[in-house]
């Protein structure tokens, strides 16, 4: 025999080898059947199941907060509707509006500096009698940062977001061995409407620090989770993305240049920095009718 | 030719693998069709404890029936035993008809099962005299200047089923991001923010796991989880970004007594592997740079070459870290203490 038939009836046999796995591998994988017999034949996989959701509205006055702002921190509070058409599919909205809105260290930092260098020009204009006088600093950020820095901030003041919610988990928590809650986990989307104060565009800007409201549509996402407590009541955790762009700071960081990326002086819709925005909203869910079905 | 015997060979036994390892697929619908139906508690899912305590308060849950996808483990090896089968009738019947069982079948399943119902049973994953090794990438949080991702591994042992001790560290080194919004905002307002990087994290940790559950899954399949607190001491290795004076500041890591405290979520694939959901916060006290520079140059006493200089104020620091990853347990299987 040469060394190529060899070679070839060598390979041939490894083929037929891996071929014979395969098709051993396979034969008893599919063979698997299972015949449920007795008296559980027929029956459905879960019977009692407590329905919370399903044919139930919920009313749920929920407090949510902002996180990994630059600026300013936002509290919402509002409330989220929904209307369960199954167990496991709900349509509803959720709305709230900014309840309060609190500075960031950053933004006080800024302030600090900017006040203190609002004084020191002060001094100068008044020893001086030249009232125009402005240090270098103050100058170079006069578009920028106005008397109060943190009137200047963009905000958001409302928002409605009619959402598709679904509750593809469902199952329960032992806590400390001793209390057992029904929980589910759930995912939520649809577009958002966000009502808005933010810095007035504006092509000559030095003093100029007017501000306006418009509404931004963004999408919005996230999942929560439930905690049941009672028949008709349950703890919501929920974490939400609202993803846009917006003016956050009332500066001009783009608009200038040739791919816009550098200040032009001027606060324009170039200025608005796009944000994954996030909240974090804890809820007190109430359904109605207070009282849960039952499945067979 | 000299391989192609054990080419063969393999062949064979695969041949041979699959008839023993997959014969038990869904196998939690039949097998568990005696008295598993008593495991199931009204949301279909089987409780998780080993305390055993009999549950009065799910009594409603005695009618539930075995769902799809449960925990063949648990029903498999225990309870298949208890489903008669016909040649089993056929042998009473043959020996004594007088004790032959006559059942009307359709009856018997319209029949409410009211069988007991313990509300815990054994739990899906036992952690006591286990060791459990996490790896995982985590990411900053809190921090909106300097990102500070970071791979991560932890080793916990645990002495009870709820307590562990371990060890955990993280890499920070490589991967510190300066965000483009710093220079945005020095830009903008002529204020710099002093920046701190991290170059690695280790900590020695108590955990304690107080909850744990299960998810039925598109009414399918069902995932055992648990939830877990963690805290601990140790020290992470951290400097300032030099942005006042980088000409004359070149910082070196120092490492800072840290403290940390966490809660966690871990979500078994099965006995022995699981993925895992974690929130921590170190805490340590950091020295900042300095946001004014020495005129002086040189290294003098007060010269801006002087790392002497170089420092500011201190500043109490969270880093706030969210960690995804994977946890195996080891060894990979045990033993529970009592059947049920």
């Amino acid at each position: 025999m040469t060394i190529t038939k060899q070679k070839t009836t060598k390979r041939l046999v490894s083929v037929l080898a891996a071929a014979l796995a395969l098709f051993a591998f396979t034969e008893r994988a599919e063979a698997q059947q299972i015949l449920l017999t007795g008296p559980l034949a027929g029956a459905p996989a879960v019977r009692k199941l407590r329905q919370h959701r399903k044919a139930r509205f919920e009313v749920a006055p929920a407090v949510s907060f902002s996180l990994l702002d630059e600026y300013q921190r936002t509290i919402l509070v509002g409330a989220r509707l929904n209307y369960h058409f199954t167990d496991w599919l709900a349509f509803g909205a959720w709305g709230a509006f900014g309840a309060a809105h609190i500075p960031t260290h950053l933004s006080e930092q800024i302030q600090e500096v900017n006040a203190q260098r609002r004084a020191e020009d002060a001094a100068v204009q008044a020893a001086t009698g030249n009232p125009a006088f402005m240090q270098r600093a103050t100058q170079l950020t006069a578009v920028n940062i106005g008397p109060d820095f943190t009137k200047q901030l963009g905000s958001m003041d409302w928002v409605v977001a009619p959402q598709l919610t679904a509750v593809p988990f469902r199952g329960k928590l032992a806590l400390f061995q001793s209390i057992y809650l029904d929980t589910d986990l759930y995912f939520f989307g649809g577009p958002a409407f966000v009502g808005l104060t933010e810095r007035k565009n504006c092509e000559t800007c030095n003093g100029n620090f007017a501000m306006e409201s418009r509404v931004a549509i963004a999408p919005t996402f996230g999942l929560g989770f439930t905690f049941y407590i009672n028949k008709w009541s349950a703890l919501g955790f929920e974490y939400r993305a609202l993803p846009f762009a917006w003016n956050t700071g009332g500066i001009d960081t783009a608009g200038g240049g040739k791919d816009k990326k550098f200040p032009d002086n001027k606060i324009t819709n170039d200025d608005r920095q796009f944000n994954f925005n996030q909240v974090l909203t804890v809820s007190w869910n109430i359904y109605l009718p207070f009282q849960y079905k039952t499945s067979e | 030719m000299k391989s192609s015997p054990i080419g063969l060979l393999v062949a064979v036994a695969l041949g041979i693998f699959p008839a023993q390892s997959w014969a038990q697929a869904k196998a939690g619908k039949a097998t568990v069709a005696g008295k598993a139906a008593a495991t199931k508690d009204s949301e279909g899912v089987i409780d998780a404890d080993a305390s055993g305590s009999a549950a009065s308060g799910d009594a409603a849950a005695a009618e539930a029936a075995p769902a799809a996808g449960d925990t063949p483990a648990e029903a498999a090896g225990e309870e298949t035993g208890d489903t008669p089968t016909g040649s089993g009738l056929d042998d009473i019947c043959k020996i004594d008809p007088a004790a032959c069982p006559n059942l009307d079948m359709d009856k018997e399943a319209a029949r409410p099962l009211k069988e007991q119902i313990f509300a815990v049973q054994q739990a899906y994953a036992l952690r006591v005299r286990r060791f459990e090794l996490q790896a995982g990438w985590s990411q900053s949080l809190n921090d909106q200047f300097v990102g500070h991702p970071a791979p991560v591994l932890a080793l916990n042992y645990y002495i009870t089923n709820v307590l562990a001790i371990g060890v955990n560290g993280q890499y920070y080194s490589p991967f510190n991001v300066d965000k483009d919004f710093n220079a945005q905002v020095r830009r903008a307002a002529r204020v710099a923010v002093p920046l701190t990087e991290y170059q690695w994290g280790a900590a020695l940790n108590f955990t304690y796991v107080p909850a744990y559950g299960k998810f039925a899954g598109f009414g399918d399949f069902i995932f055992h989880y648990d939830a877990y607190v963690v805290g601990g001491v140790g020290a992470m290795s951290v400097r300032p970004i030099a942005v006042i004076d980088p000409d004359n500041r070149n910082f070196q890591y120092e490492p800072k007594l840290a403290f940390n405290a966490g809660i966690g979520l871990r979500i078994f694939f099965n006995r022995w592997f699981a993925a895992v959901l974690e929130v921590r916060d170190y805490v340590f006290n950091d020295k900042l740079e300095s946001l004014t520079s020495s005129k002086i140059p040189g290294n003098g006493p007060n010269g801006a070459g002087n790392p002497s200089t170089w420092y500011g104020e201190t500043s109490l620091t969270n880093n706030v870290q969210a960690q995804l990853g994977a946890a195996i347990f080891i060894p990979f299987s045990f033993d529970y203490r009592l059947p049920k």
